[in-house]
Parts: structure tokens; sequence; C-alpha cells
């Protein structure tokens, strides 16, 4: 009632920002003071325009609902450094995975390399299929031929809880 | 049988905004021996004490129970007060109704309410069993101790002169000026820090009475307040300091090239030299870590000694220990600054030409390594870009979590002195997160040099590198352009912040004095206390203390000067008479209590008790601070705390457990 | 010792060279690997999709190294050993979560230990085995050799969760290699990530990451650059010629695993290093070596 964006009308949603807060089992996200390290140092900047302090402060004032269906949250390339760098311990890496969750909750925007993996856990318990290799020399080889041993997929049981551990609410 | 009034404060909405004061009040009232029981908005101020005043002379009352702040507050008023209508004031109870109720459970008003009648029951039964007390008078040595001789033991040291007292004023370094010496100018004036330091440095060496003892530390402390016995270790300069002129032919002769502490490391001088251009006394000292006499062979060397004309070099001097009696003592011992490469994403310490404020101001100062020219360390060029980085250690959780006060003024400082230095030959660049300019003339000073055309850049980066050809570049993202901005520099300057001593945990083990979370020395009350440690005697001044400026250092200094005139002046002082004290016939003198004083309070005598010799405890007052650890250690209940025997303390346990009942006796 | 091993997804499926190049070198130390009963994800990918899941996955593949009754695991990969240890702190920290995290494990008739110790090829090389007995066993010093190396970033990220190096200054794989007579050179963009994250969703950007490094490495002195991450080999080695097509530059970086090059200072085959699967041109290091 108090705050409005007037670009975009939107109003804070706190109840999504509290949400967030007890999800990431602290209140550092709030200490922020928008040094600015976290974007000067931020690896996806320059190529994908991420900027972690704005989407910091977006979640602080409240403006959530618009980054779940967003595409920044989705160019963080989780190398850690502004993890290590802040000076405040907001940790924009892990507020944006958070908003992730929040998208595939909301059935937002998620990129369907992320969605391919669930599937492809779920199947075989990895998220790579096994590949033939060409080696420099033209040969084709596999785990069989390069006498890597056999590890078994996981048992029947694994699916099952698998799913159940994916019902699990994320915020 | 007694007579009590009891007060409730509502202490403004503090504590009538959560408990029902008049509630309280009311059942105050159905206490045993409460006379009258009253409630008013601030019990502290004059017409509530007069309330009190007046009820003790009309009502006869001989127990005076106050349920407001917490003691450390107005204790000492209120006793006062009683005092002043004819009371013993030992026989006021004070009740915590703020800081143990309505601070604490500020949103469950109900129950806090039943707690503050629960606390009063409690007050109202310990009243009941306070014995009237006298404070005792000890007599007091009329000098001061000073430890630490930059601006801040120095103006200390002057003011107590001045008032007529002796002071001895001990420095770690060969040189008193400490950390203002090494400074250029200062802000937001641009004084030359050195002009106005210099007098103040000679008037304290010649002052009549102030003893100045110069590379020396204190090493042990005995006694306590009014009564301490300090010793201090002179260590040798192996000059005769009565006869060396400060000419320096010796420093030109000695072989031994060593690094230059006053002047951050960033030059060498000799094995003896003298400690820096404006030093106080101006006497040399030679290093025995590096003098090749000193550390190897009697037979080696000596070229000083036969160049000094005045004789004045000693080989074989002894360090002194000088024993001095002193009332109170002020510390003064300054702080450091943060050693940038724990930072080490910033590159200080791997790259040449990134620097640190401190350094900065050596190289900015006439009387440093470039004659005040502003050089890169790498090549000794003037550069062409100069970025300076803010908060680098302060603010941050992972170094130092407060703000260190003095950088953003620091580094406005030094870009208009390199910009006035240089001209218009320099790209000069600010990054930051806030620039605090909060003093008097500081944001004039900040908007002065936005009129210089220094850049500020509303960002911090990441990180800093070094290109193959030496020059440094760093990405940062500017808040107010949105850009993200990469700057090239000749030389970084990193506003490193000021942190705490690495002297102050001997120092504070020394004196007692605690320190804080954030490392500095502790103050009694963050508000009302910021010039006296928690033990008695001791005061505090300068950056020692919390980092800060000179203006607040130089006001801070005067403030522990008068602070220890008010101690000391009288010749005697009051003490507080709760404290421990001694059944003699119940002691066994096992030397339990005595054992774990975390005071040393507590001594073991012997005396001739019934024809025989008995060894027992006894209390030096003026050292107990009444923590109660030897009471509760005791095992024959010999030693107690005046006004907290078991009696006293278990009657209070009991009416905490009472149930909170509408009726009682009158 | 005898310790379990969590391979993850990447290396048993793909980057068989590192596996084929732990597994000879170990042994040569005294240490026998034991893989798990299962072949399963660590969680890394999950995260993004569901932070809970991830954590339950990561704590599975802790129960599975339980069922080894061994007390120590080694994660050859960046990713997966940060993802392990993040549900490990997660778990102590949050007795909510832990204890779903149990149950759910429990399901399946399996038993959450907190106390494995997680180890990486880094830690184990550098910390158990120690530089020392590394040099001893060196036949072949690989003198003359310059290389730049590339730590990466989920083994020296965030130092609050204890991490495998500093994360500034990380000295172990320097050292390591030292060991093995050759020399480490510098480079100011030593701790650049190389941007394996992003071919879930931004392949184009994840390349010009990987070949701006590439690049700037190719101006060294050195004669290749030595990783100890399948993910990172994958874009520096496999997607080397993508990478170069991305930010327009020709590259021709030699690119091995550190244990690939370990091997050879001991004198092991390099068929049995998996040195063919390396997709750069390694040839031109290896010449190098035995010239």
């Amino acid at each position: 009632m108090s705050l409005t964006d007037l670009m975009s009308m939107a109003k804070p949603n706190i109840e999504a920002r509290d949400k967030i807060l007890a999800k990431l089992n602290g209140k550092e996200l709030v200490n922020c003071f928008q040094c600015i390290k976290c974007t000067s140092g931020c690896t996806a900047l320059k190529l994908l325009e991420l900027k972690p302090h704005e989407i910091i402060k977006l979640v602080n004032l409240g403006f959530v609902d618009e980054l779940p269906s967003s595409d920044i949250i989705w160019t963080c390339v989780t190398c850690l450094k502004c993890v290590q760098r802040c000076p405040q311990k907001a940790s924009p890496y892990h507020v944006i995975i958070a908003l992730r969750n929040l998208a595939v909750e909301k059935e937002a925007k998620v990129p369907e390399g992320y969605l391919k993996a669930v599937s492809q856990i779920l199947e075989t318990g990895q998220v790579e299929a096994y590949q033939k290799i060409v080696t420099r020399k033209m040969e084709t080889v596999d785990r069989e031929c390069l006498k890597l041993p056999k590890i078994s997929p996981p048992k029947e049981s694994f699916q099952a809880v698998f799913m159940k551990a994916m019902e699990e609410k994320t915020t | 049988m007694t007579r009590t009034g009891v007060y409730v404060c509502h202490c403004g909405l503090n504590i009538a905004g959560v408990v029902d004061v008049e509630k309280v009040a009311d059942y105050a009232k159905t206490l045993p021996d409460v006379v009258v029981a009253k409630h008013y908005t601030y019990m502290c101020s004059e017409p509530g004490q007069h309330m009190i005043q007046k009820d003790i002379k009309a009502k006869k009352l001989d127990r005076i129970v106050i349920a407001t702040c917490s003691p450390r507050m107005h204790e000492e008023t209120f006793r006062k007060a009683v005092a002043e209508a004819g009371l013993n004031p030992y026989l006021t109870e004070i009740v915590n109704l703020r800081e143990q109720v309505s601070w604490a459970h500020t949103h469950e008003p109900e129950k806090a309410t039943e707690k503050a009648k629960a606390l009063v029951r409690m007050g109202v039964a310990r009243a009941q069993l306070l014995e009237p007390l006298e404070k005792r008078r000890v007599s007091v040595e009329k000098s001061v101790l000073v430890v630490g001789g930059g601006i801040a033991g120095i103006q200390t040291s002057l003011d107590l002169a001045n008032a007529g007292f002796p002071v001895y004023l001990v420095e770690k370094a060969p040189s008193i000026g400490g950390r203002m010496a090494q400074l250029d100018k200062t802000f937001p004036t641009l004084d030359c820090s050195a002009c106005i330091l210099t007098p103040k440095m000679v008037d304290a060496a010649k002052h009549p009475n102030i003893t100045m003892i110069t590379n020396a530390e204190v090493t042990d402390v005995k006694g306590f307040v009014g009564n301490y016995e300090v010793s201090i270790l002179k260590k040798p300069r192996y000059v005769d300091e009565k006869r060396c002129v400060g000419c320096e032919l010796c420093t030109q002769v000695c072989p031994v090239k060593v690094s230059d502490t006053f002047n951050e490391n960033l030059t060498e001088k000799r094995a003896i030299s003298i400690y820096s251009a404006h030093a106080v006394p101006k006497i040399a000292m030679i290093n025995p870590d590096c003098c090749l006499r000193l550390k190897y062979d009697k037979g080696v060397c000596g070229k000083c000694q036969d160049a000094c004309e005045a004789k004045a070099i000693n080989f074989e001097q002894q360090p002194e220990t000088i024993q001095v009696k002193v009332g109170s003592v002020v510390l003064a011992v300054g702080s450091g600054v943060f050693n940038a490469s724990e930072m080490a994403e910033l590159g200080y310490g791997r790259f040449k030409n990134v620097i640190s404020n401190i350094e900065f101001e050596r190289i900015s100062d006439a009387s440093g390594p470039t004659g005040g020219k502003i050089l890169s360390p790498k090549d000794g060029k003037t550069p062409k870009t100069i970025a300076f980085i803010q908060c680098v250690g302060s603010r941050d959780k992972r170094f130092h979590e407060y703000c260190c006060r003095v950088g953003c003024m620091v580094t406005l400082k030094q870009a208009i002195l390199a910009r006035e230095k240089i001209r218009e030959n320099v790209r000069i660049y600010v990054c930051y997160i806030d620039m605090r300019a909060f003093g008097k003339g500081y944001d004039e000073f900040y908007r002065r040099a936005r009129d210089m055309d220094i850049d500020f850049v509303a960002g911090l980066p990441s990180e800093i590198h070094s290109s193959p050809d030496g020059s440094l570049y760093f990405d940062v993202y500017d808040k107010g352009t949105n850009k993200l901005l990469q700057i090239r520099a000749d030389l970084v300057v990193l506003g490193t912040g000021l942190v705490p001593n690495n002297d102050l945990a001997e120092i504070s083990a020394l004196f007692h004095a605690s320190r804080g979370a954030d490392g500095f020395l502790l103050e009694a009350h963050p508000k009302l206390k910021p010039l006296e440690s928690p033990m008695a005697g001791v005061f505090l001044a300068g950056a020692c203390q919390g980092p800060k400026d000179i203006p607040d250092t130089v006001a801070q200094a005067s403030g522990a000067a008068a602070k220890a005139l008010d101690l000391l002046s009288h010749g005697e002082i009051e003490l507080e008479p709760l404290k421990a004290i001694v059944d003699e016939d119940l002691c066994s003198g096992c030397k339990i209590c005595a054992s774990i004083c975390p005071f040393v309070a507590i001594e073991m005598k012997t005396d001739i008790v019934d024809g025989e010799e008995k060894t027992m405890a006894e209390v030096i007052e003026a050292m107990c601070q009444g923590c109660g650890l030897c009471s509760s250690a005791c095992p024959t209940g010999a030693i107690r705390i005046q006004q907290y025997s078991n009696k006293q303390v278990l009657t209070e346990v009991e009416a905490a457990l009472a149930v909170t009942c509408a009726e009682g006796g009158k | 010792m005898k310790t379990a091993v969590f391979w993850g997804c990447c290396i048993l499926t793909s980057q068989y060279a590192y596996e084929m190049s732990l597994r000879q070198v170990l042994p040569k130390f005294d240490i026998d690997v034991v893989d798990l009963r299962e072949s399963t994800c660590c969680g890394d990918p999950i995260k993004s999709v569901n932070d809970f899941t991830a954590n339950y996955l990561a704590a599975r593949a802790l129960s599975l190294a339980n069922l080894t009754s061994l007390e120590n695991l080694l994660v050859p990969c960046n990713r997966c050993h940060f993802t392990i240890s993040e549900a490990k702190k997660t778990i102590q920290n949050n007795t909510k979560i832990g204890r779903k995290i149990v149950g759910l494990l429990k399901e399946e008739g399996l038993e959450y230990n907190p106390n494995i110790k997680i180890w990486h090829t880094i830690d184990l090389l550098h910390d158990y085995v120690g530089l020392e007995r590394i040099r001893k066993a060196v036949t072949k010093p690989l003198k003359g050799l310059k290389v730049a190396s590339h730590v990466g970033c989920q083994i020296i990220r965030y130092s609050d969760l204890g991490r495998v190096d500093d994360a500034e200054n990380p000295k172990k794989l320097d050292e390591l290699i030292c060991a093995l007579g050759a020399e480490v050179v510098d480079y100011p963009e030593k701790l650049d990530c190389c941007g394996a994250a992003l071919m879930r969703s931004h392949p184009d950007s994840a390349l010009s990451l990987a070949g701006s490094k590439l690049r700037a490495i190719q101006n060294l002195p050195a004669n290749g650059l030595v990783v100890s991450c399948p993910d990172c080999q994958l874009m520096f080695d496999a997607k080397q010629k993508d990478a170069g097509t991305t930010v327009g530059a020709k590259l021709n970086v030699p690119v091995v695993y550190y244990t690939q090059l370990l091997g050879l200072a001991l004198g092991i085959d390099e068929k049995k290093l998996g040195l063919d699967l390396n997709q750069s041109p390694v040839d031109q290091l290896l010449n190098r070596i035995s010239a």
C-alpha cells in the first residue's frame, strides 16, 4: 500500500520476500548495503548483464514477483565470487537459486535443460547418458573398451523417493 | 518491621508503554511493610526525587524501593536524594523494570506487568534486610601515568601537567608524536600536521611536570585506583641521552640498512638513526637486532662511536626499570592500520603500486621517502591515474564490521592533495559505498573535492589486476550511470581502516581494561561514560577506544585528563561499600578466595588471635569490585559481599517464587 | 588408505580420462578407491529446480558411501564436491531439513553418516599424500615444462564452507605441478570461471567465457593448461574448437588433467592415462616432455 514502482505499477510482495528470507536460513540478505562489489566482479555481467546487487535490492524491497519469470535469474554462472567477497555475507548466488526454485514452482520460464535433467535423473539416476568418445587418433571408445568398471544405476526404490523429494515445497 | 516506600517510574513511555505502572503501584501497596506506593512519569527528575524526599520525612520511611530503569543509570542519583533526606543511602533498592521488563518483553504487556509485580515484590522483600553502610575514604597519589605518546597522550599530559599534576608519559617508540606525526596534512583544514603537532610535542618534552619516558613499555601494574605501582621498562638506546645532540653524524657512517617503519617500510634507514624528521627527543637509537656490534661481536664495526663527537655512543647501555606510583592511568595507545594483504583480491603486497592510505601519507609528506612528490612506488614516476578504493577491511563481516570513521575523510584529503600537487595531469577516481563526511567542515571539504575534478564512482571493485607492463586495472560498476567501467591506474590507494593495535591484548591484561567485541578498549558506558574503562582509575583517550579523527581524539584526551583530575584532586577518594568483608571467626585461612579473586583484591595475613597465630583472608577494599566469586566459593561462609549475604539473596529468591497475591499485611 | 569414490555423472559418462588417470596414479600412493553401489547424480543441476531435492541427492551420495563402511569419500569433480559439502553443512545446521532428508533416505534403507570426510583430488594429493612423497615417486621429472593452472571455482569458494584451497590465493595445484618438476606461470585471469554451468541454458555465453580464458592463456609463455575438474576440462578441452569460434580466435592450447601429468611423471603409459581422449592438441605438450 505504501510503495509503488511507477514504471510497472508493481507493489512489493512482502510475504514472498519473507518466504525467501526464511528459506535462506539467515537474515544476511537484508544486510546488503549496495557496495556493488558483487556486480563489479560478476562473471555473467559483461555477457549477460546480470547485476546481482540489483536482484538483492529488488528482493529486499519486496519486488519479488517480477523475478521468477525473468530470464536474468538463469544467467548466473555459479562461480560463487559474490558469495566469497560480499562484505555483508548477503550471498546473491543463494538468492538467485531461491528465485529459480520459485520460478519452477510457479511454472514460469524455466530453461529446458534443467527440466530435462530432472527427467534424466528420474530415469537413469544420472544427468548424462553414456557417450562414445572419438580420440585424437580417430578411434571410437566407450567405458567398456577402456576397461572401466560398470557401476549400476540406482535401485528401483530410488524413483519413488526421488519424486517424493521433488514434491517438497521450495519456498 | 520497617516502613517501606515504593516508587514506580513510568520512564516516560519506556516502562509505562508496556507495563501497567498503576497496577504495579497498587500491587505494591498490598505488600508487607509497604507504607506508601506511588507512580510517576520520571522518578529521576527533580519533582520525582522531591516526592521521595518529602515522603521520607513526612511518613518516616526507612526503606525505599524504586522500580525504574537499570541501577547502572540512576542508582547514584537516587542514593544521593535519599541521603539528602537524612536516610542512609544504602537503604535504597532499585528494581529494574526497564531493561529487565519493558524492553525485554515489549510485545507481551500483560505478562510484563505480572513480572514487574513479582520484581517489586522481590525488591520489597530484600529491602527489609538492607543494612545501613558508609563509604570509606582512601588517600590517593596525585600523579598520573599516561601510556602512549601520540596526540591523545600528549594532550592529556599537557592538561594534567598544566593543572599541576605530575605526569609520567610513556611511549613505546623512540619519539613521541604517534600516528599524527606520520601525516602530511590534516582534514578538513589541510593544516600541516607536523606544524600543529610539534609545538605540543616540544611543550610536553619541556614541561616541568611531565616526565617523558620514550623507548619504554609498561611491564607490570600492581595496586588499585588511587594507588597504582607501575613498572616501566626503558629499553636501551645504546646512546647517552644527556650527550647526544642529534647531529646524525653516526647515521651517515653506519653500514647497516634497516627498513624504516616510520616511513611504513617505503625506505630504509640505518641501524643507528633518529626515529623521524621531527623526533622528540631528538636522540639517536641503535637497533640491537641489526647493529653488527650488538648482534654479533664486540670487536666489530663501531663506526658510529668513532664518528660521534659528543661521545654519546654506549654499547654497554642496559635496560632500566623505573618504578612509579600514580593515582590513575590514562591509556592512549592508539590504533593500528588494517593489513590489506588479508584482502588478497586487491593485490596489496603483490603489486607494488597498490598502497595503503598511511603509505600514501608518507609519500605525500615533504619529510617522507619522496620529498613530498606523489610518485608510484614501482617506477618512481608521477602517476597519470590514481584510484582510491574505500572501506578496505572495514564494514566487512569477514574482517571488521565497524566503519573506520576516518577513511572517507582521509581519502578526500589525499585526493585533494594529489590534485594540488600534480595539477591537471592526473585523473583521480574515488570508488566508494557511502561518503561519510559527518564533522564540522567535512561536507564542505567533500564539495571542495568535487570542485577539483575528482571523480566519484558509486561502487567498489571486486578485484584488482596487473597488466604485464605493470599498470593496474579493475572493473567497477557505477550505480549512478549503471555502467560497468574499467579503470586503468598507475597508483591504487586502499582506504585501509583503523584496527585495534597488536599490543592491546597485553595492555588490556596489564591494566584489567576490558576490550569490546570489536577489539578496541571498552568504555564503561557507550553514551555516558566514553572516557573511562570499567576498571576504576583507568581512563581511555584516543583511537585505542575506537577509531576517530584528531578533533575527537583531542577532545577525548582533554576529557580523560579532566576525569583523572576529578578523581585525584581531593587527595582522597570514596570507596563503594558493596565489597567483600571477612568474618574472622569463620575464616579458616584456606586461601580459596585469594586464589580465585580476578581483581587480586584478597591477601592472606597472619595475626595473633586468642594467643595463637592465625592466617586469615583480608580484603583490599579499593580493588574489590564486589563480584561475589569469593563469597560463593568460601566453604565456611566467612567472606561475603556487603548487602549480598546468603539471607539477603535467598529472601529475594523466596519472594520470586511466591504467588502474586492480592492481599498482604500492612 | 581405502577411500570410497563418488564420480558423479560427467566423469562416468564422458570424461573417462580423469577416471583412468586417477585409477592409475592413486595406487602408486597406496590409495585404494572403492566404487559406490550405484552411479547417481550429486544433485547439482537440481539445485536450480528444487534445492531440497539437491540436498537429498547429495546426502544420498554420502549414505551410499556409508554402505562401504569407509570414513573417506573422494569426489574428483569440483561441482559434486561443492554440492555434497553444502548439503552436509545444511543438514548439520538445519534440523528440520536434516530430519526430512534422513527420513527419505530411510525409505530406501539408507543411513546418513555425517562423519564421512569429503576429499577432492587436489587436497587428497597435496594434504594427505604430501608433496614430499610425490616428489620422491617421480621417475620422469617434467623438466622444462611450463604450464598454467586452472583450479576452478567451486573447490575454492566460498571459504566459510571450508574448501579445498584458499579462495584468493590457491596454491595447492601449483605446488602439485611443481612437485613434478614443471614450472607454473601466473596470469591475471587465473581465477576466472570456465563457464560450464551456463551450458545448460546459455551455451554461447559459456563458450565465450571459456574462449576468452583460453585466448589469454594462449598468449602466455606456457606449454599448456592443467585442470582438475571434468566440467572445466569439458569446456577447455572438448569444447575448445567451439569456444574459439565463439570468441573469434584460433585456439591451440593443450589441456590436461593434473592426474594425467602426474601419471606421466610417474612413468605410466600415455594410453593408460587416457591421453588419447583429450581433444585439445596435447601432442605438443607430450612431445615436450619426451624431448
